[in-house]
């Protein structure tokens, strides 16, 4: 096993009003702890980004490409922000995750491996490789 | 940031409207990378790990990627405005077999850090202080 290889996960923090009730104190603790965590793993190479999402935004879907106000405002699996981690593996990426300042206020965090390829292509090329030979051309 | 949800679009395609759906996507993607429109993408395994509780205490396997609701991957574009965001994310080859797209500006502060401003800049203030020390010392 190569252990110099790294893997790519995405953090998503879901819940965007977790700092309601919270006190003055706690605020403080959680945004200071939030940007030093945010620092500390750029720092170390472990976190090549991260942005927060605005609350507005707008969902697109159906055949007719409809246009819809995003229900993100006041909801715990709205994802508010994400961080891009190169990490050893998925138990560091899960590690990471663990530290997340929001997680005792009721923040969720999701760690998703990021994929070379999508899983629909890789669906369809264990169905019928030859056939879809075109479709990555 | 274009959130891609409904990871799995390609049930009950045939061979053949697959093939043409994959390839759609491909010019899709294709003709914004060759008009500089994005910064990254990626698609994002099925599996992973959903962290809550305080210290992060629950590890759990998911997101659920069947449902319509899972995100199977991303696009960071280089948009001029919200709307312009709004109709590349309608021209999106696969939504009229289901998926639907989440289109959320990325900012450069959290809306919960927005939301009490006197809260950071006292952080800041802090994490600043902290660092003449250091270099003072």
């Amino acid at each position: 096993m190569n252990t110099t290889t790294k893997s790519d996960y995405l953090l998503l923090f879901r819940g965007n009003v977790w700092d309601r009730g919270l006190s003055p104190a706690q605020l403080q603790r959680v945004v200071s702890d939030w940007m030093a965590w945010f620092e500390r793993l750029k720092a170390e190479g472990k976190c090549a980004g991260g942005h927060p999402l605005e609350d507005e935004g707008k969902v697109v879907s159906g055949k007719q490409r409809t246009v819809a106000d995003g229900p993100f405002a006041e909801s715990k699996e709205a994802i508010g922000g994400y961080f891009y981690l190169t990490v050893a593996d998925e138990n560091e990426a899960i590690e990471i995750a663990q530290q997340c300042p929001g997680l005792e206020y009721g923040a969720v965090v999701e760690v998703r491996p990021v994929a070379d390829v999508c899983s629909v292509r890789q669906r369809a090329e264990e169905y019928s490789p030859a056939q879809l030979a075109g479709a990555r051309a | 940031m274009l959130l891609f949800r409904g990871p799995h679009w390609d049930r009950g395609l045939s061979t053949e409207e697959l093939q043409q759906a994959m390839n759609k996507v491909m010019a899709w993607f294709e003709g914004l990378a060759e008009r500089g429109k994005i910064k990254g993408a990626q698609p994002l395994g099925g599996q992973g790990r959903v962290i809550s509780g305080t210290e992060g205490r629950f590890v759990m396997d998911g997101p659920f990627t069947e449902t319509k609701e899972a995100v199977g991957g991303y696009l960071i574009l280089q948009a001029n405005s919200l709307n312009e965001a709004v109709e590349i994310a309608r021209s999106m080859p696969t939504l009229r077999y289901g998926i639907s797209v989440e289109v959320r500006p990325i900012l450069a502060e959290c809306p919960i850090f927005q939301r009490h401003p006197e809260l950071v800049q006292r952080v800041k203030d802090h994490v600043g202080e902290q660092l003449r020390v250091a270099v003072a010392a």
